[in-house]
């Protein structure tokens, strides 16, 4: 995963674990006629750690979402030790959660040429089945703050038809541009607390005020358990399960008392063929806005009644922010690596309770904790809802 | 019909050395005729059309692009040769390479 937190997925987790915040001043344009001018952007080095990853010629053809997607993607595949020419390559495939590819005025400054390769919201996968010799399915998703989320499940449905051994799947994002940032804050759906930035995304907290946009890219690299043990490659986790669905309700809010959001997660736990007693952890869609953290605190109240308060729930964008289209990918990888290495990332800025969201938040310091099964939500804008169930790898038992 | 010479063919062999050189990212000296630009370059085909507008600009050419499609599609051309070999016919017949 690549976030504001780190260019890496090592990093990147260090830092969820000692829980820092990634939120600062935007710096990628000058932000003072915004209403809002803080972001969790990616550190300032990423172009220069990029630019190993492609040709110039490439780069021209590419947005900065783009990039991002194509950066962690390789990362990913190299950290699996994956070698594609392995497979049957009609058994390979791509899907990304791509919101769009972010072709916004900053991209149109610095050029104009390409406008259509940069605007294509495929282009992030073709690029990576053109790498590496992919020719199975092959296609985006975009559904909002739930887009790569979708992408895992139907990476996932792809692997347990027996359609495909390994797919690629995961999202990126980045929504930093003014008239992005104007939009959002047209919705009253961005926090704008500009003097303490590393404050202002606080999910679940008494004193949210609406989410910080985050940019960043999460990938994974998902195979049928046949696959990973015949090359002996290293298991984060196992998918056991998923479920999405779509509210039918508002394109904003979500439905009364979170109904969406509980029927996504119970269909989950029963499509991982388990039930609500196996989920020891919850890593949440928390926002750090109003409506969202107190739907998604009823919702897992509904769910989970009296257990509900004794399972762990963190919210990561507290410190990564809203990673939008990546959000989904980045916090299953988070829900995997915690269960991997028994450690809870905290959520952080949690200082003030708010008396209607009283579950175990993990507020402010990571904890150690045996896991054996998660919960990742992402609930967008539209109600897109996906719940993905990851347990801990069997090698790992 | 423009007459090709064996200086037209090392004028438009240099041209795209050296396009290939700066796009691709390669020392001039390490590319050769045999090299396929897609495959062993990471080039693209949108390339072969930016060398176009190069060579009709320098030629000052009268060609479609349909009609070098139409061309293409008879000829393949993948290696750095094959596409200097296309070139020159370009630059030879125009829009009449549709009828070879």
């Amino acid at each position: 995963m690549i976030t504001a937190l780190g260019l890496n997925y090592q990093t990147c987790w260090e830092n969820l674990k000692n829980g820092q915040s990634g939120v600062k001043k935007i710096t990628l344009f000058d932000p003072e006629d915004n209403e809002t001018r803080i972001a969790a952007q990616l550190p300032d080095g990423f172009e220069e750690y990029a630019r190993g990853y492609y040709t110039r010629r490439l780069k021209q053809q590419m947005t900065r979402v783009t990039r991002m997607a194509y950066v962690c993607a390789i990362n990913a595949v190299n950290n699996s030790r994956i070698d594609f020419n392995m497979f049957d390559p009609l058994r390979v495939g791509v899907i990304l959660g791509i919101v769009d590819t972010g072709y916004n005025s900053l991209e149109q400054e610095e050029s104009e040429d390409n406008r259509i390769l940069k605007s294509m919201n495929n282009a992030p996968c073709a690029l990576l089945s053109i790498k590496y010799k992919i020719e199975g399915p092959c296609f985006p998703v975009s559904t909002a703050c739930s887009s790569s989320g979708y992408a895992i499940g139907l990476g996932y449905d792809l692997i347990d038809n027996n359609r495909c051994d390994a797919v690629i799947v995961g999202g990126a994002d980045s929504t930093l541009s003014p008239e992005q940032v104007r939009g959002f804050n047209e919705l009253y759906a961005l926090s704008v607390n500009n003097p303490e930035p590393e404050k202002a995304s606080c999910p679940f907290s008494r004193e949210r005020d609406g989410f910080v946009i985050g940019e960043g890219a999460g990938m994974l690299i998902l195979e049928s358990e046949e696959s990973a043990l015949k090359r002996n490659a290293e298991i984060y986790g196992e998918i056991a399960g998923y479920a999405m669905t779509t509210e039918a309700y508002n394109l904003l809010s979500p439905k009364k008392d979170g109904e969406g959001m509980v029927r996504t997660m119970e269909l989950a736990v029963k499509n991982a063929g388990m039930t609500v007693n196996d989920i020891d952890y919850i890593n949440a869609h928390g926002t750090s806005t109003f409506l969202n953290d107190l739907c998604e605190t009823m919702a897992i109240k509904a769910l989970f009644k009296e257990r509900a308060y004794s399972i762990p729930v963190t919210s990561s964008k507290s410190m990564i922010g809203h990673t939008i289209g990546a959000a989904g990918a980045i916090e299953s990888i988070i829900t995997a690596l915690s269960i991997k290495e028994g450690i809870l990332t905290p959520t952080i800025n949690l200082e003030f309770n708010d008396p209607e969201l009283d579950l175990d938040y993990v507020p402010c310091k990571a904890r150690k904790q045996v896991i054996n099964t998660g919960l990742s939500n992402s609930f967008a804008f539209g109600g897109h809802n996906v719940s993905i169930v990851i347990k801990k790898a069997f090698r790992n038992l | 019909m423009k007459k090709i010479t064996e200086n037209t063919r090392a004028e438009v062999k240099d041209i795209i050395f050296d396009f290939l050189a700066d796009a691709c990212e390669i020392e001039k000296s390490e590319l050769n005729e045999d090299m396929k630009i897609i495959e062993e370059l990471g080039g693209d085909s949108l390339m072969f059309l930016s060398m176009l507008e190069i060579f009709k600009k320098k030629y000052n050419l009268n060609v479609e692009l349909k009609a070098i499609g139409k061309y293409i599609l008879k000829h393949p051309a993948e290696t750095i040769g094959e596409i200097i070999d296309a070139t020159l016919v370009i630059i030879e017949y125009e829009n009449r390479i549709v009828d070879m």
